[in-house]
């Protein structure tokens, strides 16, 4: 059987988990590291690097490499023109379209670039299953985290992003209620729960009800452009504002006062400023760029960023119809938590300790792989009910917005409306679908247009059309529409406001694949390659060594060197090349040419660290 | 207050053919969940009586038991029809408990189900325009206030001038909230005593005094929303002056 996991796809890092006899586990690289950095960076040649790799050459090909996308995911150029200053990549695409991503030579849009990460973790278990020993480690299907307050759009371009890394999206799934998932597993508690969820761009607070094994979300809230990267963007900022003055505190090699910095450098000033930030939640001080920086300071600057958390988590308790001294327990989802600051601001809030118990960064892909569980095994123990985010609603006369489906409705829900025609013989109907809050349409999220079509001509006001929103278990809207008189069915023609229609999904997986195999082959030359260097290394060493040139008098067989010589020069040329089988078998035969050159070198080694040395030291 | 039809087949089984009551769930005869189609109501869904006092504690573990049979998450493995069928009634159950919960949406439900509640009831058309006779003394004496309050606006003066006038504009009509809280109380205690067999004439008088009061509590609403709106300083000049686009049919 093919293999299904939980993803948390995140602003900042990305994990993959799955559920091992029952208990979710997170799928670690061979270092044991289970953060893939979501960042993407593209080589001169178009191969591409996902993760740890892409993060390494943020620093060295800044202008080639795109993080942070899930910031842009569902949204239009129009949207992120003041944020996509401060990035280094290109932020383009047509005015009132969806924003398309400079990478290298080519454009993407931001479900693209979550598809890449989505690979890279589909890449990482299934290396993982493999290395089990299991007989099919395909991973085909998954329950994607998106934060809770993600509108529809933004829900929609994940799903994309998945279908688009040739995935079967089980769910999509909000990242604090996976969080809750994770957490009561171990403990069957019955009460009210706040998920506060600080991650590296967005920021969620949901409010569950925990009874019987059935997490019933009561209401959620959130900002969608709130994270740690603000801290990081805010202290970034202050820092090139500070090397402007006559006498900077900063000191940034190769950076002045006259001198712009460049796209590598404003990365380099953001890792420093990272660390520091790390480095204040469990020390009073430390130093940043050639500064000392106290935590209070720190806590000054970001205060004003941490405080914005407040507002979302008043009005869910709000909509919950609870006080906050009636919340049971706390949970701290997210890397943003880790910040002493935030952690004083909740427990002031609800006047009590959060849990912490797990790790904030890998609580959310737990939470997910048992969804998935739960959706592959039809286990009845745990039901996740949870909310739509937003209102919503379609525009009525006057630009005025009509709701349907008010926020926090449990869901799957439905709504309908009636519409009439207004002039005689009329036969289609514009609608225009909305969400948010806010009275006046422009205002609101604007999610498609509809065209009904397929009226049957009458008089005005006679036709009586019944259009019916179905939000699904995704959280994610589907339309259809009847004409009661005639109980015809109508066409619906969608246009996404923000997003991607089927075809073009279709399209981008189609050249995915395409390039998965281009990618494929670039990724078994790297290998091939850094295998072929690691053997050149060695044996270049050992004939620089000092004691060389003894060896090869005493030890080796005549005409052994020249052979050794051979080899070495034979694969320094085929590396040159892009021949991966010329490479493995140069590599071959450079290995078994230095075998006996490798053994006496090892020999004398151990011999040489015994000498000098007693029994006892031993 | 069960009907007789409910013992009549009324669904038909998408998976096997087989016919079954209105508010059953699952097919008597396959057991598989049965699509949503002429179903009984959200009472009868919930399988609570049809009343206005309703156990909250009961209409919640009802709710959390059937979320646990007809949710979509278990019927990822099923046919389409079982699907299709979960959404169909989770989405029903979802919108029934939320409108059930809440005292208020659970009246306006019960006169729309008894054909009490018309659609222009329902959209607040006509709580605009008519001033409820009960309510015509408030109103009067409100729309004088506001008038003054306006004019006090546009002469520039400061807020702490009018601010307090609206605020105690608004006590009288706080006041008559809570009088019709209580009265829709007692009506929907008399609805729930009305018993088995009521006579058409009973039900009659009891769902059109609940209309009336609900109609007037909806003018009230709005009253107070016009009150908070001039306090807040977007009043009714500011929402007279949108842009009018082109309506949509």
């Amino acid at each position: 059987m093919s293999k299904v996991v939980g993803i948390d796809l995140g602003t900042t890092n990305s994990l993959v988990a799955y559920v091992r006899d029952g208990v979710p586990v997170v799928i670690r690289d061979k270092s044991g590291d289970a953060l893939v950095p979501s960042i993407v960076s593209s080589s001169p040649d178009g191969t591409m690097f996902v993760g740890r790799e892409a993060q390494r050459r943020l620093l060295t090909d800044a202008n080639r490499t795109v993080y942070s996308v899930k910031r842009f995911m569902g949204k239009g150029v129009d949207d992120v023109k003041d944020e996509a200053k401060l990035l280094p990549f290109r932020v383009a695409g047509e005015a009132g379209g969806v924003v398309r991503i400079g990478l290298g030579d080519r454009e993407f849009t931001p479900p693209e670039i979550s598809a890449l990460i989505l690979r890279e973790l589909k890449h990482r278990a299934e290396e993982f299953f493999a290395s089990q020993g299991e007989i099919d480690s395909e991973v085909d299907r998954a329950v994607i985290t998106v934060p809770a307050y993600f509108n529809d759009a933004q829900r929609t371009a994940t799903r994309d992003a998945g279908r688009i890394a040739g995935l079967e999206v089980l769910r999509i799934i909000n990242e604090p209620t996976a969080a809750s998932l994770a957490y009561g597993l171990d403990k069957r508690h019955t009460g009210v729960i706040a998920v506060y969820d600080f991650g590296g761009g967005t920021f969620d607070i949901s409010i569950l009800r925990v009874e019987d094994g059935v997490f019933q979300v009561l209401a959620t809230n959130g900002d969608t452009h709130l994270g740690g990267d603000d801290i990081d963007m805010l202290l970034v900022e202050q820092i090139l504002l500070d090397l402007e003055s006559e006498q900077p505190s900063y000191v940034v090699s190769g950076l002045s006062r006259t001198k712009t910095a460049t796209a590598e450098q404003i990365q380099e000033i953001r890792k420093a400023v990272i660390r520091a930030k790390w480095d204040l939640s469990d020390q009073e001080e430390t130093e940043l760029l050639g500064k000392r920086i106290t935590r209070t300071e720190f806590e000054q600057l970001i205060r004003p960023i941490v405080d914005r958390t407040l507002r979302p988590c008043l009005q869910a308790l709000g909509d919950a119809q609870l006080d906050a001294s009636e919340i049971d327990e706390i949970v701290l989802v997210g890397g943003s938590t880790r910040i002493p600051l935030v952690r004083r601001l909740v427990a002031d809030l609800f006047g009590k300790t959060p849990h912490s118990e797990l790790n904030p960064d890998e609580v959310v892909a737990l939470g997910a792989a048992v969804q998935a569980d739960i959706l592959i095994t039809g286990n009845r123990e745990l039901l996740l009910l949870d909310v739509t985010p937003l209102s919503l609603g379609i525009e009525t006369m006057g630009g005025v917005v009509s709701k349907i489906i008010l926020r926090n409705s449990t869901i799957p829900a439905t709504g309908s409306e009636m519409f009439t025609t207004g002039v005689d013989n009329q036969t289609a109907v514009d609608i225009h679908v909305l969400q948010g809050e806010r009275e006046l349409v422009g205002d609101n999220r604007s999610l498609a247009r509809f065209k009904l079509r397929g009226i049957p001509p009458m008089p005005a006001g006679m036709p009586r059309v019944q259009v019916q929103f179905q939000i699904d278990a995704n959280g994610i809207l589907s339309v259809t529409a009847t004409e009661l008189r005639t109980n015809i069915q109508q066409a619906i023609e969608v246009k996404p406001s923000y997003g991607l229609t089927d075809e073009q999904v279709e399209q981008m997986l189609l050249d995915s694949f395409e390039h998965a195999e281009a990618d494929f082959a670039a990724r078994l030359l790297i290998d091939a390659k850094n295998e072929a260097e690691s053997v050149v290394n060695a044996t270049e060493k050992t004939f620089r060594s000092a004691e060389f040139a003894e060896v090869a008098r005493t030890e080796l067989a005549p005409g052994e060197q020249k052979r050794i010589e051979q080899a070495l020069v034979g694969l320094k040329h085929v590396m040159l090349s892009s021949d991966r089988e010329a490479i493995l078998q140069w590599t071959k035969v450079l290995n078994d040419a230095t075998q006996h050159l490798a053994e006496i070198m090892m020999n004398r080694s151990v011999k040489e660290a015994l000498t000098g040395k007693n029994i006892e030291a031993l | 207050m069960s009907s007789p039809i409910h013992a009549e087949i009324v669904q038909v089984c998408r998976t096997c053919g087989g016919g079954a009551p209105v508010d059953v769930h699952f097919c008597p005869q396959c057991t598989k969940i049965l699509r949503l189609g002429r179903q009984g109501d959200y009472f009868a869904f919930l399988g609570v009586p049809r009343q206005l006092n309703l156990d909250l504690a009961e209409l919640e573990q009802r709710f959390r038991a059937l979320s646990r049979q007809f949710h979509p998450d278990y019927f990822y493995n099923s046919s389409a029809a079982e699907r299709v069928a979960s959404l169909e009634r989770s989405s029903y159950l979802n919108d029934a408990y939320r409108t059930l919960k809440q005292p208020i949406s659970r009246i306006s439900y019960l006169l729309e189900l008894e054909g009490i509640w018309t659609s222009a009831d329902k959209t607040g058309v006509n709580a605009s325009k008519q001033v409820p006779p009960a309510l015509l003394e408030e109103v009067f004496a409100l729309n004088e206030e506001l008038d003054e309050v306006r004019m006090l606006r546009e002469s520039g003066a400061p807020a702490d001038q009018w601010r307090p006038r609206l605020q105690h504009a608004a006590k009288p009509i706080e006041a008559k909230r809570a009088e019709h809280e209580e009265q829709l109380q007692t009506l929907a205690a008399r609805w729930d005593a009305l018993g088995e067999q009521p006579s058409a004439e009973d039900r009659k008088t009891v769902l059109n005094a609940l209309r009336e009061r609900m109609l007037e509590r909806n003018y009230i609403n709005n009253l107070l929303g016009t009150i908070e709106r001039e306090l807040n300083g977007s009043g009714l000049e500011a929402s007279d002056s949108r842009p009018v686009p082109k309506p949509e049919v």
